[in-house]
């Protein structure tokens, strides 16, 4: 086996003449394209994350559901609970950039690796800090609704179809609501899985195998 | 400072080349990969300070994106693809055994993991293991344990 891995670096050192080689312009061209490496993926991602949740706030429904939080009462819980959000947000934004700029491909493979891993599960700290207070806000508006004795008298406005009695246009609502909010969190969540599960599974392999070594 | 960066990267991209030789199967990604290495190189540059060799710091730049950054992976293995420049064989400079054994013993690297074939690349280059444990980042007594296990796996896929 010696003598074989002997031949095949005589033979690999002497095929250096024979590599094709590229021009000046070729690789100069090279330097002003775009990098498509994974780090980049993880900030486009991350980015993604941060911002869609917010834009959510677009959608006519999540309108409607201010609108239900005033005329319930809910409205300065519904505050206190977003400024929370945003400063937990904001400290998940300055954790990531911290991370993002600590990744520096002249790193060794294995530490480039586990930097790489800590930056994305900042993300999905992130993630699963957002997923959580969808759900909450669900809860919260399923007690609200439940809780509150005048409710008949706001639901005109949103009730139009009027073969449903109050009572059981409010569970309707409630069992809505709920299903809705769950699949809505469940759903994002297996995107996000998924997304990162296909992005970084050649690297969790590799930093495993290295990792291996040390044991 | 880009003059001098595309110089010595033209001068030096053997390097580059025999990375994506063994980490691709078929040119398109060859060329994807090694323009994502001068990307890389090229963003890592303004911290070449000069204190190694520009070749020395290429190494570690390419074998990192094509290890842990490239993101396309075409890795299934296509014997037919095997015959690329770098690894064809010249029949009339080796005789009939030799020839047929190289020809083995490149299809069994190409069919090594992503870190195992960083280590032979390594090997392959001259490197010693101080410097193969440091672009790893492992020590240099595991890379010695971690390299015969390389030779006794590419032993196996030699002689099944």
């Amino acid at each position: 086996m010696m003598d074989e891995l002997e031949l095949l670096k005589k033979d690999w050192q002497k095929r250096d003449k024979e590599i094709p080689q590229l021009s000046y312009n070729d690789i100069h061209k090279m330097t002003w394209k775009k990098s498509s490496s994974i780090v980049k993926w993880i900030l486009i991602i991350s980015i993604l994350e941060f911002v869609l949740p917010h834009l959510l706030y677009l959608i006519p429904a999540f309108k409607d559901s201010m609108h239900i939080y005033d005329t319930l009462g809910f409205k300065k819980y519904f505050y206190l609970i977003s400024a929370i959000q945003y400063s937990v947000i904001i400290y998940f934004i300055y954790q990531f950039y911290k991370r993002y700029k600590e990744i520096s491909v002249l790193e060794n493979a294995k530490l480039l690796m586990h930097k790489i891993i800590k930056t994305r599960k900042t993300v999905k700290n992130y993630v699963v800090f957002s997923l959580s207070m969808i759900l909450v806000t669900v809860l919260l508006m399923i007690v609200g609704i439940y809780l509150s004795e005048d409710f008949a008298q706001t639901l005109s406005e949103f009730n139009t179809d009027s073969t449903l009695s109050p009572d059981k246009f409010k569970t309707v609502l409630m069992i809505g609501i709920g299903v809705t909010g769950t699949l809505l969190t469940l759903f994002m969540g297996a995107i996000y899985f998924l997304l990162y599960g296909r992005l970084l599974k050649k690297l969790k392999e590799n930093y495993k195998k290295l990792k291996q070594l040390e044991i | 400072m880009e003059h001098q960066f595309v110089t010595n990267l033209q001068s030096n991209q053997n390097i580059v080349h025999k990375v994506c030789t063994l980490y691709t199967n078929d040119k398109d990604a060859h060329n994807d990969l090694f323009q994502e290495i001068t990307i890389q190189l090229w963003k890592a540059y303004p911290k070449f300070r000069g204190e190694a060799k520009f070749s020395t710091w290429m190494y570690r730049v390419a074998l990192n994106t094509a290890i842990t950054l490239y993101r396309k992976s075409k890795r299934t293995i296509r014997t037919q693809d095997y015959d690329s420049v770098i690894f064809k064989i010249k029949a009339d400079e080796y005789d009939e055994t030799e020839e047929e054994q190289l020809k083995l013993m490149y299809k069994a690297v190409k069919q090594l993991g992503d870190i195992d074939k960083a280590l032979v690349f390594l090997y392959l280059e001259d490197k010693d293991y101080r410097e193969i444990s440091e672009t790893l980042g492992i020590s240099e007594v595991n890379a010695r344990v971690k390299m015969n296990r390389v030779k006794t796996k590419l032993r196996t896929i030699l002689n099944p």
